[in-house]
Order: structure tokens, then sequence, then C-alpha cells
């Protein structure tokens, strides 16, 4: 089997626009957390929430035309440019037709859905713009990614709401191995700050309470005062590329993605189970080839919610036995919020970050220990100076897809 | 009153910063750099500036190439109007 390598990052996320960025305000256990207002038909509404902030101008030449792309699309193509030029790739016309995108989104274009239907419900029922369809179909951000590349090999979106990018990176890895594709760009997006779609996961009680004093503190993952998740937005793209051909080109590697892992828990839609994560924990393990014991850190699903923390802590313990209370786990999710189909890559991309620069991000606001919670969660700064050499990143979804990512330094 | 050329013109101009010496009815859509998706939006905004509907014809309306192939429609389409209303079109 060919063996995988990561060679390019590039993200659009709450925490800034490039990894560097992103990482280093990680490990300050900075919070990009903020009250959010939206505008609905009888005034604002708020939320807290991670926004990315984003100017396309910076990313697209002034003339390309990019209003018939919903935001998500604009994200992953950002991202994309971003992890391409960090690979330093050059697409010859031969590596091109070897070349494809792997794509994870949740929602998709969600706020091109929710303005269309706003338009035609309360504002003109015989009118909606004419590339509609363009915009919102799931696999719009894919091909634009495709098409700015001008990649001819396979071009897949993946959508299982929370794992979405996990499944999409770790589909592209199995197309590298198999001989299928040579080089993937690889990741997920999520843009769904809108009012509506705020409403959608109040009315789930899944949210966390707003932190009245300070919002930034609002998600608190393994806290035993965690209230829920909070939603962010943003992108991260990763190249892959096959080991062989990255070394003879002499590319800058992260790590090797070693392993991937993915099963379903089908006993109910929304509610995580500790048998499944642990199976698909032990599936990576063993795609990769790695022992329990030999991980360095793991990047945890970590939503905040009260049923997830605890069962992934309860995962991890079954699959890690002895070597969980020593191995650090943390949910940079406190800090850069739940960007649901692309949470996975942008939390991979963090677990790469962490083998590059030896270090472990933190847990934001874990203020008071939960006793059903009970690993080294690395509370309120990150630990510079560690040997991080293998990385596990976990990614569990409503629809019960759990996906978890292994890469380790090459 | 501009023409239905010059309210063409004019959406084109607009939309795709285009200067409007280089657009004439002879134009065709390729010569001025649109492509059928831009032609889709075209349609759209023609449909509001004349206040007409482009009929869901199987797509006839897509095989338009120049700038004067839309005038034509318009004012056909004017004209159909007007002959079912009795109203005369303001153009």
């Amino acid at each position: 089997m060919r063996r995988v390598v990561v060679t390019g990052l590039g993200v659009i996320s709450p925490l800034g626009n490039d990894p560097d960025t992103l990482f280093s305000r990680l490990m300050e256990g900075e919070s990009a957390i903020r009250e959010v207002i939206t505008e609905g038909p009888n005034g604002p509404s708020s939320n807290v929430a991670a926004a990315a902030a984003f100017n396309s101008e910076l990313y697209f030449p002034p003339l390309q035309k990019t209003d018939h792309i919903d935001r998500v699309g604009l994200f992953a193509m950002a991202a994309s440019g971003m992890a391409v030029r960090d690979s330093g790739i050059a697409f010859t016309d031969e590596l091109r037709e070897r070349s494809g995108v792997s794509f994870g989104t949740g929602m998709g274009a969600a706020a091109t859905l929710e303005e269309t239907f706003t338009q035609l419900l309360l504002r003109d029922p015989d009118r909606v713009k004419p590339l509609t369809v363009l915009k919102v179909m799931n696999n719009a951000a894919g091909a634009h990614v495709a098409i700015q590349h001008s990649l001819g090999g396979p071009d897949l979106t993946y959508s299982c709401a929370c794992s979405s990018s996990s499944v999409s990176i770790g589909e592209a890895f199995r197309q590298i191995q198999y001989g299928t594709a040579d080089v993937m760009i690889a990741g997920g997006a999520e843009a769904e700050l809108t009012f509506g779609f705020f409403k959608a996961w109040n009315a789930m009680h899944i949210l966390a309470v707003p932190d009245r004093e300070d919002p930034s503190a609002s998600c608190r993952p393994f806290s035993r005062n965690r209230t829920g998740l909070v939603l962010g937005e943003g992108a991260a793209m990763v190249v892959l590329e096959e080991r062989g051909r990255a070394i003879a080109r002499g590319a800058r590697i992260y790590a090797e993605l070693a392993g991937y892992g993915s099963n379903n828990d089908y006993r109910h839609l929304t509610k995580p189970s500790v048998e499944g994560q642990a199976k698909a924990m032990q599936l990576a393990l063993s795609d990769a080839g790695v022992a329990p014991e030999d991980v360095s850190y793991i990047n945890a699903h970590g939503t905040a919610t009260a049923l997830n923390d605890v069962t992934e802590t309860r995962a991890i313990k079954s699959v890690f036995g002895d070597s969980a209370s020593r191995i650090p786990v943390s949910s940079t999710k406190s800090m850069h919020g739940h960007l649901l189909g692309g949470a996975g890559a942008l939390e991979f991309v963090i677990s790469l970050l962490a083998i590059a620069h030896n270090a472990v991000p933190p847990t934001a606001n874990l203020n008071v220990p939960d006793p059903d919670c009970d690993l080294d969660y690395v509370p309120g700064r990150g630990r510079s100076g560690q040997d991080v050499r293998c990385v596990m990143s976990n990614s569990f979804a409503f629809g019960g897809t759990n996906a978890v990512l292994i890469a380790r330094r090459d | 009153m501009p023409t239905p050329f010059e309210r063409v013109q004019a959406i084109l101009e607009k939309k795709y910063s285009l200067a409007p010496e280089t657009i004439t009815p002879e134009s065709t859509l390729e010569s001025l750099g649109l492509d059928s998706l831009d032609l889709i939006e075209l349609l759209f905004d023609v449909e509001d500036e004349f206040k007409i509907r482009v009929p869901q014809d199987g797509g006839a309306a897509l095989k338009t190439t120049t700038i004067q192939d839309i005038i034509d429609s318009v004012q056909k389409m004017l004209a159909d109007t007007a002959a079912q209303t009795g109203v005369e079109p303001a153009t």
C-alpha cells in the first residue's frame, strides 16, 4: 500500500486565516467566541459563536466573479489556495489528471438557502436568484476548488455532519493509498452562522448558555459547568501527496497520514456510544499500525455537551487503557467553536501543527473538574517543548458517523 | 426614453463593468467575455428591467448568441404581452 504525507496546510478560521496565527493563539488559550447578532424578521437575535473574519477581496482577484459562490465555497477556495501555495506543488498537465479534491460539509450553502427562502416567502414569491441551484448544491465548493486548480482526478463531497471533513481527508488518503490519485486537496468547510440556523440549533437544546460576563468563555469542554457547544465557521484544507513523490520533489512534509478509521454507532441519530467511538479509534490505530501507548496527543471531538464529553472520555479509556491517563487530550473547540463539517479538517490541521511545533494546545475554560471526565485535558494554556510524534484527531457526528485520523512524524 | 438596446447595454455595463462602446447589437456574448451562466443571470436582469418573463420553453432563450438576439426576444415578448392585454408597450 502506498504511503501518504501532508505537504500543505490552509485555514480560514475564527482564530486567524493562516495556520501559524491559529496555532499560536490556541497555545495562549485565546478564544474567538463572541456575541453574534443576526437579523430576523422581528428584529435582532443574539447568540455566541466563533465567526471567521474573512475578506474575500484578499483571496480573489478583483475581476473574478464570486457572487455565484456561497460563503462556504469561498472559504474552501481560499483555504485550498493557501494549502497549495504552502505545499509548493507545481501541477503539470500530467499531474493534474492524477490529482483531485475531497471535500466535506455538513450544511453546505446554508446562508444562500436561507436567503433564498427569505426572499421567496417574505419578498417576492416569483423570484429567486438565477444561479441558486449552482450556489446551493452540496458539491459546489469542491467543484470550485477543482476548477480553481484545474484538477482532473476524483472530486468527491462527503456530508456526514460533524465528521464530514475527517471522512473527506480519510477517503482522500485511501485514493492515494490505492493508487487512484497521487495528490488530493482534502478538507472541509462550514458557514452557517445565520438567523435561521441559530434558531435550528437552539431548538436542539445543545448550544451553550452564553456566559454573560465573558462570552468568550461560553464553551467549556470536560468542565463540570459545561453547558453545550458553540458554533464556529471556517475551512481547513490540506494537500495530501504520495510519499515517494513528495520526497522526490524535496517537499516539506508536515507528517505522514498514517491511519483512518470510520464506522457508525447505528443505535441512535444523536446519542453517542462508547463502543462506536472506541471502535473508530481502534480501527484507526490498527490501520496505522500504531500501538495505543505510542500516541502523543489526542485532539478530542470535545463538543462540551454533557453527553459527548463523558462518552468520549470513556471511549478513550477503553481503547488506551493504562496509557489514557498520560496522553494529553484537548478540545480546541473551546476556542474556535464547532466548525461542524469543517471541524475534523481544522482539528486535523491543529494536530499536525502540534507535531510541527512539538507543542500541545490546551482546553480553554476547564475550571471545574468533572469526576466523570478524568483525563489530562491540558487546561488553560498549551504546553510547548513536548515530544509530539503521533497524533489522533477524533470526530463524531449526528447520524452516528465516527471518523478518526492518525498522523505521525515522518 | 432609452432604447431597448441602451437598456440592455446599461445592464451589461453595470453588472460586468464593460465599457459601453465595446457593446454593440452585433456583439456576441462570447466577444464580451460572457459564458452560459452569465447569460442566465443576464436574462434574469432583463426580465426585471422590461417587466417580462422569458418563457420556460425548453431552453430556447439560452440559444442567444448576440445582444440583438436578446433585444429581438424582448421586443417579441413585449408585443405578445401587448396583444394579450391590449396595451401598447412603453418601448
